[in-house]
């Protein structure tokens, strides 16, 4: 089943066939069992990304733990060595927004869970839906995505995203931050002396329910006949920064107003989308609001814009000093979340260097969801979510040839693939045939 | 004075129009003296004298001739005398036109009016073809409306009937409210078309693009001609079968034959042009009623030798108020708005023959403004008034008639206090068939300017004279008043800007007063001022005045009375002493006579006339570019004569493989040499290729781009009569930012919205060039099909889900049905054609297309998803001995790879889409290396504007999913989508004798961290990185003095930034049937996208 490494790259094949028979011949993919045994990567490039990359370094790893990374580390003698001169080794890719797992097939209304009819509800979280066994995450994961925040949509407040790990049994176990952030989708908006001057409905709703949710959460702390409002209860997560809010805002007028309205009442603000995030940078930077950038393959908001903006959004806004990373989701949702790092690739075409180009895609989004201590990075403490490649990431030809959730291989296999073989198997009997 | 003839329905003619401000001072009376009915008189005749002479005014027969100072004698609705010194006929009312202007009245071209329908037994089967509509007949008359053209100084009108692709005749009327049996000038003038459909058809409705209507539009014709020829061979031979009568049909004879003009609706410059090859195509003696946008491809808009009716609705500048809003505005919004005003001048200069019209205007009363603001950015005085006269009088066949002051024309007068060219003049009188009519504030012949001596007779201690000046009375009246003796020191004060606020101020100190709220309506006057300045005791206050003026013969008196500020009164009588004081009459005469022999004199001169001081608020900023506005080029690219890229990666994609450190040699755009270390030609353009790989340009075989009516036409599930070339949109933005991507080639589809869809164009990414020549000529024809869910409507509403075929059993049937029509359809024209017998078959432009398709001459791109359905029409296409073009996205193409080969078919496939729709659950992205692998040709394509800008990235995964070798791999969007459309002989690789159309990249093709540097197309360099850096900021730069300039102007801003006139806004430019992934709706909005809700349901 990974015969297709040959194609282009030899460094990895006996690698490859080890790992093959270590991970078993299942032809549906089988969550990775817990990690029992301690394994070491050797010999490869090591993309840390916290810190340097280490040319020819190993990484050691037990009971889903990273415990050593370096040019010479000490290991158990019973670990497993996968020799992997050549290849590269990177954190788990982290997609910081789609509905992956809430939804299979966008154009069937039975597949898709990721839209709670309302306008608020808040009160919804996507651990509740998320389908383990959806044939999206084997074809997400197949390009080292490991970890992705499934977020819901629609409504003013569409409600509570989980961050996942993709690989495991059911939503409770993959779920590295079960109620990660609440998800907002700011009105729009104009400039302040333009359009009609009438006041913003949905800013206004937004405005009393947050100011009912502290309320309610004053009651509900000193009076016991206080009745239960889920959506109240949920919007209290959120007051003092507990959850984060994830807004999706894409003008200067909406980000302002979301920064304003965010900072008013102290809750810790995540912009998504931001394509004009770069004009108020300072804003931004000031602030300590981090922006998602909902896909780099994007087109230009107006016929004047420069015809890269979307390419050189990434990097304008890291000049700028805005924290920042970059999601998949502006393609095709959770179904092309694979393409991420080439994303991230096309803003370092158009000027972000590769480190940060890769950081945006690790690291910064583990940071900005508040899991930087888990994820995101291959240092000493954090799991080992990683995957090992025979080549660069962001470069399209690339395989991925292992990966790890938590020390737990993952099997990289997945419908594609199978149809594949399948299909292969046909024009090969018929070549073989007389 | 109303005098109530037969022949008028009477209740209108005692409605005074407006708000009451003209009177009716003659009636139809005039008209009448000759007998021009039939109708026997009842009771006592009415015979009032009938003759009117103009005396004295300035008589402007017509844009050409000397203006003079003479008299127009007005008898029975026509004009009998024009001259310096006509005799007055006894019965003659005499008006003194002193210091007025005497015009022809103007006519407008082009005004839609409201028709009532009528019942047509044998109408035409589609509800958009009512040619046989004629405004003569069904015109229901806005008599409101039509008061309005009559203010604003017309006398006739071509009345269109509005709405649908034919829209049926015009006819010609004058302004009167009068019977129509009067007011008819000619009937049935032109046949009006539009190719669009009506906006908001329903999505059930054929056609509902644009592309369906001029589809429909150009069947309607053949079926016109067709009809005739059936109908004479009946009639030759009546036992042949009687042709179906068709009115609608019947009604298009003339037109057809170049009888009758046809008026084509251009509401766009490519639209126009549209039109105008539509014209040609059944050579239609065609007029173009325009959209003001003319201007942005005037050589190819003067090329057509069109007469176009230019309408001057300048746009409102958008709202720049704010920073986020100017964030928002195009350049292309700004340059409209400070351009669109000069589109009459450059037609003008570029020789074309127009005439203006209110069209487009809310009311036509702003018509005047409009054409001033055209002639202060050029365009020749003259040239405005024959644009509004002589002109169009010709170009509706009525110049007999009309048009210019003449004896025997009609009196269509229009009377002004000024040059009607100057800002400040107002129309006063407009005459429509001898019928006057009077507007202005101080529609009175008597002349009230001047210096006036009153006598006062009141209580004791009241003043007992005054003296009053009134200067502007016909326009904007101004006044003082004073005692005796007391009024010239103050007429000679400075301040002669007195606003309200200072003159109270004013007033105090000095002897005169103020009048303020000083009106004049008929002989009356009225208005009030502060009577301390007086000097009497007691008298502070208001003092309100109110006095009529009486004429006798020579002198002129007015006699009224004073209010006092305590409610007593005092009796005045005045006489005018002189004009001493002020003499704006004389003045402005004297302005007048230059005016208006300026309006005579060539543009030189014209070009001094008092505009000039608005010089420096009117120097242009924009420059022309094409396509206008953002990104546009000031001029094509050059084409070095011999052009050399030396020492770059050179991946040909032909036999020469890829070439390390290599050069090539271009020569007048086509590929010389390639290979290393070759020699430089003499004088060659040199680019330094070191570092940089270059390879053939991209090639999309699946793009929606550069469409400019939409990209299905979905009224039908075969449409193959349909043309996408038809509506091919040079200006739209994705040509550019696709060619930043490498592009130089596309595909451009109908949608997958039925089984047989419409015609393809292959289009070739050239920048700027006007839509024709965007086509790549060299490409055979091609046809859209496509299978599966979208035909059969899956992803539609219940409502919308009745069209035949709702099964992939269905899809299979119908084509098939359509192979047997098309076959039938061939065999009975070529034995007609044989042997002429019968009625003639008639030309169906679908069969054509199908017929072409079962003789090989036009290639089918199917959109096709499943195994079998695919199998299944690869069936069929074997039964009709048809060869398929291309296989379009193919996605289980990798399961049936096999039975595709042996077809000899093609496939065009996403990279790794999937997942969008239940039938695309078994796409895999290692489909293109299976086929590819099973000796399938493979491309991958875009079908999407984002995608098409990285289709580099796309032919990298064929390395990635199956092991295709980089090489091979990209030709997926090079060699392969040529070969697929039969264009690879001349372009797909980097060949000797092919066109040179490649790309620069930075790196290798296949790197997503490789940026295209340069896109050349035809030995032109059509995107340079560097350009575009240093052109957007001079773009942004050039956007931000035209927002200056706008809240400089005062100009009140529109509360849109959206040009939501321009059709091309109107549909969307990719297959909202086709794939369920996000397009971006936000840019849609921006580029004010009015997308109708019904397009959006299916996605």
């Amino acid at each position: 089943m990974m015969q297709l490494v040959k194609s282009s790259s030899n460094i990895a094949v006996a690698l490859v066939v080890i790992l093959c028979a270590s991970i078993g011949l299942a032809s549906d993919q089988i969550p990775g069992a817990k990690q029992t045994r301690s394994i070491v990567i050797m010999g490869a490039t090591v993309h840390t990304v916290s810190g340097d990359a280490i040319e020819n370094g190993s990484v050691v790893f037990s009971a889903g733990k990273i415990t050593a990374v370096g040019r010479s580390v000490a290991f158990p003698a019973d670990a497993e060595r996968l020799e992997a001169k050549g290849a590269h080794v990177y954190p788990g890719l982290i997609d910081a927004i789609s509905p992956i797992g809430l939804v299979e097939i966008e154009s069937v209304r039975a597949t898709i869970d990721h839209r709670e009819t309302g306008e608020n509800n808040a009160n919804v979280r996507a651990v509740a839906a998320f389908n383990p066994d959806s044939e999206l995450i084997p074809v997400a994961r197949a390009n080292g995505l490991l970890v992705a925040l499934s977020a819901p949509t629609g409504g003013l407040i569409s409600g509570q995203s989980s961050l996942m790990m993709l690989d495991g049994w059911n939503a409770q176990d993959m779920a590295l931050q079960a109620d990660c952030a609440m998800h907002i989708n700011w009105p729009r908006m104009t400039a302040p002396n333009t359009g009609s001057g009438r006041s913003n409905d949905d800013l206004e709703t937004l405005n009393q329910l947050f100011s009912q949710a502290q309320r309610y959460a004053a009651a509900r702390a000193s009076d016991a006949t206080q009745a239960v409002d889920l959506r109240l209860e949920a919007l209290a997560k959120t007051l003092d920064g507990k959850m984060p809010i994830i807004v999706g805002a894409t003008s200067v007028a909406q980000i302002q107003s979301a920064v304003a309205f965010a900072k008013q009442r102290k809750l810790r603000l995540i912009i998504f989308g931001g394509y004009e995030a770069p004009e108020c940078a300072e804003l931004l930077r000031r602030e300590n609001v981090p922006v998602i950038v909902s896909g780099v393959y994007r087109l230009p908001t107006y016929r004047h814009s420069a015809y890269d903006s979307a390419y050189t959004l990434p990097q304008r806004l890291h000049a700028a000093g805005v924290q920042f990373c970059i999601s998949a989701t502006e393609r095709f949702g959770a179904s092309n979340l694979r393409n991420l790092p080439y994303h991230a690739a096309t803003a370092t075409a158009y000027g972000l260097s590769e480190q940060v180009a890769l950081r945006a895609i690790t690291l910064s989004p583990a940071e900005i969801l508040g899991v930087a201590d888990r994820i995101g990075a291959i240092k000493v403490g954090n799991d080992a979510t990683l995957f090992i490649a025979d080549g660069n990431i962001l470069e399209t030809p690339t395989q991925v040839t292992h990966a790890f959730v938590q020390g737990r291989k993952v099997d990289l296999d997945n419908r594609h693939k199978q149809l594949y073989r399948k299909y292969t198997e046909k024009y090969d009997r018929q070549k073989s045939a007389p | 004075m109303m005098l109530i003839y037969r022949n008028l329905s009477d209740h209108r003619t005692c409605v005074a129009t407006g708000r009451g401000l003209a009177i009716w001072l003659l009636s139809f009376a005039t008209l009448v003296n000759a007998q021009t009915g039939t109708t026997p008189d009842e009771g006592v005749r009415f015979n009032p004298p009938s003759a009117t002479l103009l005396k004295n005014g300035f008589v402007v027969r017509d844009h050409q001739r000397e203006m003079f100072r003479g008299d127009v004698l007005v008898r029975s609705g026509k004009i009998v005398g024009v001259g310096v010194d006509v005799s007055r006929p006894a019965d003659a009312q005499v008006i003194d036109c002193a210091g007025k202007y005497v015009y022809p009245a103007l006519i407008d071209a082009f005004v839609e009016m409201e028709s009532t329908p009528i019942s047509v037994p044998a109408d035409h089967w589609n509800a958009q073809i009512v040619p046989n509509r004629r405004m003569d007949l069904q015109i229901s008359r806005d008599t409101k409306r039509l008061a309005q053209f009559r203010k604003a100084g017309f006398g006739i009108v071509l009345a269109v009937p509005a709405d649908r692709i034919f829209k049926g005749s015009s006819c010609v009327l004058t302004t009167s409210d009068a019977a129509i049996e009067t007011t008819l000038l000619r009937p049935a003038v032109f046949q009006h078309v539009r190719l669009l459909p009506s906006r908001g058809a329903q999505r059930g409705g054929y056609p509902n693009s644009p592309m369906g209507a001029v589809a429909l539009a150009r069947q309607t014709m053949l079926d016109a001609m067709w009809y005739q020829q059936a109908t004479q061979a009946f009639h030759a031979d009546p036992s042949l079968p009687q042709p179906d009568r068709n009115e609608a049909l019947e009604s298009l004879e003339r037109a057809s034959r170049g009888q009758q003009p046809v008026m084509l609706d251009g509401p766009n410059e490519l639209f126009a042009l549209r039109a105008d090859r539509f014209a040609r195509e059944f050579a239609l003696k065609a007029i173009i009623r325009g959209s003001g946008r003319e201007y942005r491809q005037i050589d190819a808009i003067a090329a057509t030798g069109r007469t176009i009716v230019v309408p001057v609705n300048f746009p409102k500048p958008p709202e720049v108020g704010s920073s986020e809003s100017i964030a928002e505005t195009s350049l292309q919004t700004l340059m409209h708005w400070e351009l669109a005003p000069e589109n009459p001048a450059r037609l003008e200069k570029a020789g074309v023959h127009f005439v203006l019209s209110t069209d487009g205007l809310s009311e036509p009363t702003e018509l005047l403004a409009q054409v001033r603001k055209a002639i202060d950015r050029g365009l020749n005085r003259s040239t405005a008034l024959a644009a509004l006269t002589t002109r169009p009088a010709e170009l509706l066949g009525v110049s007999e008639l009309t048009g210019s002051l003449d004896v025997g024309k009609l009196a269509n007068l229009l009377v002004t206090n000024g040059p009607l060219w100057d800002r400040s003049t107002k129309i006063v009188e407009t005459w429509v068939q001898g019928q006057r009519e009077q507007y202005d504030q101080n529609p009175n012949s008597i002349d009230l300017n001047g210096r006036w001596s009153l006598t006062l007779n009141g209580p004791s201690g009241f003043p007992a004279a005054l003296e009053m000046s009134l200067e502007k009375m016909q326009d904007k009246p101004a006044g003082r008043i004073a005692q005796e003796g007391k009024l010239d020191d103050e007429a000679k004060a400075p301040e002669k800007k007195q606003t309200d606020s200072t003159a109270s101020q004013t007033d105090k100190k000095s002897a005169s007063a103020q009048l303020k709220q000083l009106g004049a309506r008929g002989e009356r006057i009225a208005a009030y001022f502060h009577a301390e300045v007086l000097g009497i005791e007691k008298l502070s206050g208001p003092a309100h005045i109110s006095a009529t003026a009486i004429s006798t013969g020579e002198s002129v008196q007015l006699s009224g009375s004073i209010l006092w500020p305590n409610g007593r009164t005092s009796s005045l009588h005045g006489l005018l002493a002189g004009k001493a004081l002020a003499q704006p009459s004389h003045e402005s005469n004297k302005d007048a006579k230059q005016d208006a022999r300026a309006e005579n004199l060539p543009e030189q001169e014209t070009g001094k006339d008092q505009s000039a001081s608005d010089a420096s608020s009117n120097v242009v900023i924009s420059r022309l570019n094409y396509p206008f506005g953002d990104f546009g080029l000031h001029k094509r690219p050059e084409q070095p004569r011999r052009l050399m890229i030396r020492g770059a990666t050179i991946w040909t994609c032909g036999p020469q493989g890829k070439l390390p450190s290599a050069d090539m040699i271009i020569h007048e755009g086509r590929i010389e040499a390639i290979g290393p270390n070759l020699q430089v030609p003499e004088g060659a353009t040199i680019v330094d290729g070191s570092n940089m790989h270059v390879a053939p340009g991209i090639i999309d075989c699946h793009s929606h781009m550069a469409t400019d009516g939409g990209v299905n036409e979905s009224g039908q599930a075969v449409t193959a009569e349909v043309r996408i070339g038809d509506f091919i949109d040079s200006n739209d933005i994705s040509i550019y930012r696709q060619l930043a991507g490498g592009v130089t080639t596309a595909n451009v589809l109908h949608g997958s919205a039925n089984p047989i869809g419409g015609q393809n164009q292959v289009i070739k990414l050239r920048w700027g060039a006007v839509d024709e020549d965007l086509k790549m000529v060299e490409a055979p024809a091609g046809i859209k099909f496509a299978l599966g869910e979208n035909v059969k409507q899956s992803n539609w509403t219940e409502r919308t889900s009745v069209r035949y075929p709702q099964t992939r059993m269905g899809v299979e049937q119908i084509i098939r049905d359509r192979f047997e029509a098309a076959k039938l359809y061939s065999r009975k024209r070529s034995e007609w054609a044989n042997s002429p017998r019968g009625l003639p078959p008639r030309r169906d432009l679908e069969l054509d297309a199908l017929a072409e398709v079962l003789d090989g001459k036009r290639w089918i791109h199917c959109h096709s998803y499943r195994q079998d359905e695919i199998l299944a029409f690869l069936k069929t296409l074997d039964d009709f001995s048809v060869r398929v073009g291309t296989l379009q996205h193919i996605l289980e193409g990798y399961k049936v790879a096999d039975a595709m080969a042996k077809h000899g078919a093609t496939g065009s496939s996403f990279s790794d889409w999937w997942a969008y729709k239940f039938e695309v659950l078994d796409a895999i992205p290692f489909n293109g290396a299976l086929m590819h692998r099973a000796g399938v040709i493979v491309s991958f394509n875009s079908d999407d504007r984002e995608l098409a800008r990285h289709l580099n990235h796309e032919a990298a995964k064929a390395i990635k999913y199956g092991g295709v070798a980089p090489e091979e791999a990209l030709k997926f969007v090079t060699l392969n989508p040529a070969k697929q459309l039969r264009i690879d002989q001349w372009v797909g690789s980097l060949e000797k004798g092919k066109q040179a159309d490649f790309v620069v990249w930075s790196g290798s093709p296949l790197s997503t961290l490789s940026r295209c540097e340069q896109t050349w197309i035809d030995g032109r360099k059509y995107f340079d990185r560097q350009d575009d850096i240093l052109n957007r900021k001079q773009s942004d730069e050039l956007r931000l003095h035209l927002v200056s300039k706008i809240l400089k102007s005062g100009e009140k801003m529109a509360s849109d930034s959206s040009d939501s006139n321009d059709p091309s806004l109107w549909w969307v430019r990719y297959d909202e049937f086709c794939h369920q992934h996000d397009h971006d709706h936000d840019e849609q909005t921006h580029e004010g996208h009015a997308l109708d809700a019904s397009s959006q349901e299916h996605r």
